[in-house]
């Protein structure tokens, strides 16, 4: 029972690091079509400024955030309009040219960061790194519980941007149909841009949340982007909620598998790459598809 | 005619004469992209090096003293790259030999490349088994990673004979994805089949490397129950893990990262938690060798910092070059690559104080072992010889 508990809390806790670093590439994805592929770079680059912001001026990391996220809207918003505005041009679907223009952005960043803060390995270390407290018998690190926090704040604000205000409605207008939208009086161009920018600063906090979790170099990003890729396939591309879902299906697969078969954990990517390939092979619309097409044969019988 | 003939023989003669009147060492260190903080600390000690034997006038080659023109390239930390400049090295700058760079995946593209033309190689950030004994002209300063496990384990025995430890004592053995990992693996379990009374090993898992979670592998570690935790790790993987092991509040009678503990960056990002971890490292400046101490003097005077182990390996591996080619007496290739693998080089600072290579290239250096004490000190605790301080075991609970 005790094992029980620690594999749901786990999974819990890993699923909240997961969903926020897939956030912001689901809703770039969802409103532009495209696969950030800077998505790393710019993790990484949310890891150093949060770094910089505590060794530099003592802003406790999670505090950090609240700089972090809109710094690194305003820095999407202007990436949009230097790349992504050319990328939207170049057609509505995932093309060739974004994936290298966007892979060219991760390259800069990461010689950027080379350059600024060297290829030393960087941590953050608090008063509370160390420190964990007791959930029902299970020791649970205290930064793994404010990530957790801080993305289930991530999730709420999403949900309530995209569900309550005018330009939550406008960007899932723009996600449906993209034409519609336009045809409605959408600035369809501002949307993205404002996408783009939130998809930005949304890397950048996962970056500045990772950082109190791990040790990180400018090559810092990359084994995370294919898991968020796996994520956002999970949770059905374009949902928030679903990206959620996806994150907390593939944690608990990681936690459960360790705790309850002898496959050894080393397998973890491979665990991760073969639910992206069923998921793509058999619900592409996600998990929460699956849900839907379970709960619709239900109601038929 | 035969004035001509003359002439062109002269000529010919005269640019063979001023080809040989330095000695061309190529080098290839990864100065930028993900390995740059070591490969750039290769640079300096190499160049320490080479300036040292410049400044006296050059290398005593058979009759003739030989000024030394280094040529540093720049491979990124890209093992194709590497490959490449090592060729380039060969065939366009005439290198007479080369030197290669830091990290077995980059120094592993490299080493094919002598095979082809027939120059000596010599790296001194290697220690993957794997790149040795496949061509002759390869040689290695950094002992082989197995021998680093077997030496963390001959360690654990004397605690054993010391009876600060209470044999028999279960391992819990990790280690990374890669050539690095698989052979600390191998050093162990050679050893514990060797010592079935004293030692067993209760899990054998591996993780990649970034891994963003360690919990599932940790809540395994813990299942197990072991006494000892063991554990081949990158610098950013042995932060994770060990933040995460404190974390769980899990013990272990003794515990290791292979070569990680002292670092820096660890005790920055770890504090007290890297407090009794125990690492096994090719050099420490510590050695109470002579030496080692006017190396240190040296190192402290040219760059202001105390030398790593990183720095020692790069020195004494353009040393060992040196020696060779002077054995040699003669720029030829197959000379310098035998007289790499006769050398005997008897004062040099790395542990055993005698520089030597193996059949396969290898050299056949002991390890040294550290462990942390708390307050950021550092002891030397194996060779019992060379120790600065006794062992602190079990750790503290």
């Amino acid at each position: 029972m005790q094992q029980l508990i620690s594999v749901v809390l786990n999974s819990l806790l890993a699923a909240g690091l997961y969903a926020t670093m897939a956030y912001g590439l689901a809703v770039i994805y969802g409103v532009m079509r495209i696969i950030n592929l800077a998505h790393a770079g710019l993790m990484m680059l949310g890891a150093y400024v949060t770094l910089t912001l505590f060794s530099r001026f003592s802003i406790d990391p999670f505090v950090a955030l609240i700089i972090v996220g809109p710094l690194f809207f305003l820095f999407g918003v202007l990436l949009y309009g230097a790349v992504g505005k050319r990328i939207v041009r170049s057609g509505a679907t995932p093309s060739m040219e974004s994936l290298l223009l966007l892979f060219g952005v991760w390259l800069v960043l990461q010689n950027l960061a080379y350059v600024i803060w060297t290829g030393d390995t960087q941590s953050i270390l608090t008063s509370y790194t160390m420190k964990s407290v007791e959930i029902a018998g299970v020791r649970v690190g205290v930064p793994s519980l404010l990530v957790f926090l801080a993305s289930a704040a991530s999730l709420i604000f999403l949900h309530v941007l995209l569900k309550s205000t005018y330009l939550g409605k406008a960007i899932r207008a723009v996600t449906q149909n993209r034409d519609a939208a336009l045809l409605s009086g959408v600035n369809a161009d501002r949307i993205s841009a404002t996408a783009f920018g939130l998809g930005t600063a949304f890397a950048g906090i996962a970056g500045g949340m990772l950082s109190t979790l791990m040790a990180f170099t400018p090559d810092f990003g990359r084994s995370f982007l294919l898991k968020a890729f796996c994520i956002i396939v999970l949770g059905g591309m374009e949902s928030i909620t679903g990206v959620a879902i996806g994150a907390l299906v593939l944690a608990a697969l990681e936690n459960g598998l360790a705790a309850y078969t002898s496959i050894p954990t080393s397998f973890q990517d491979a665990v991760s790459f073969a639910l992206f390939f069923v998921a793509l092979v058999a619900f592409p619309q996600g998990v929460p598809s699956l849900v839907t097409r379970f709960q619709r044969r239900a109601i038929i019988r | 005619m035969r004035a001509r003939v003359f002439f062109l023989i002269l000529a010919i003669a005269g640019v063979a004469i001023a080809e040989d009147s330095e000695i061309r060492i190529g080098a290839v260190l990864p100065l930028t992209g993900k390995e740059s903080k070591i490969g750039g600390a290769y640079k300096t000690a190499t160049e320490l090096a080479v300036k040292e034997v410049n400044d006296a006038g050059g290398l005593q080659v058979g009759r003739k003293k030989m000024k030394v023109d280094l040529r540093l390239l720049d491979d990124t930390s890209d093992a194709a790259k590497s490959a490449q400049l090592v060729e380039q090295l060969i065939v366009q700058q005439k290198a007479h030999a080369v030197i290669g760079g830091y990290g077995s995946q980059l120094v592993q593209a490299e080493s094919v490349v002598p095979e082809r033309y027939g120059i000596p190689f010599i790296s001194g950030g290697a220690g993957a088994s794997s790149i040795y004994g496949r061509s002759k002209w390869v040689f290695g300063v950094l002992s082989p990673v197995e021998d680093l496990a077997k030496t963390q384990m001959e360690f654990l025995t004397d605690l054993v004979n010391r009876r600060k430890l209470k044999a028999p004592l279960k391992i819990v053995l990790l280690k990374e994805n890669t050539e690095h990992g698989k052979d600390f693996e191998t050093g162990v379990l050679n050893f514990v089949k060797t010592h079935p009374k004293q030692f067993s090993v209760v899990l054998d898992e591996s993780f990649e490397l970034y891994t963003p979670d360690f919990k599932p592998l940790l809540m395994r570690v813990q299942n197990a129950k072991g006494d000892i935790f063991m554990c081949d790790a990158h610098l950013e993987d042995y932060i994770a893990m060990q933040r995460t092991y404190t974390q769980m509040g899990l013990y272990h009678q003794m515990v290791t990262y292979g070569a990680r503990g002292a670092d820096e960056a660890a005790r920055k990002g770890l504090g007290a938690a890297t407090d009794y971890i125990f690492a096994s490292g090719w050099w420490s400046n510590l050695l109470p060798y002579p030496q080692v101490k006017a190396f240190n003097a040296k190192w402290q005077a040219a760059t202001g910092s105390a030398p790593q182990w990183y720095h020692a390996a790069a020195y004494e591996t353009v040393r060992a070059l040196f020696a060779a080619i002077q054995k040699a007496g003669s720029l030829n290739p197959d000379a310098i690559r035998n007289g790499l693998a006769k050398l005997e080089l008897k004062d040099s600072i790395l542990p055993g104080g005698v520089l030597k290579f193996s059949k396969t290239g290898e050299a056949t250096l002991p390890f040294v072992v550290t462990q942390n004490k708390a307050g950021g000190k550092l002891d030397l605790v194996w060779p019992k010889a060379a120790m600065t301080g006794d062992p602190v075991a079990p750790i503290p609970r």
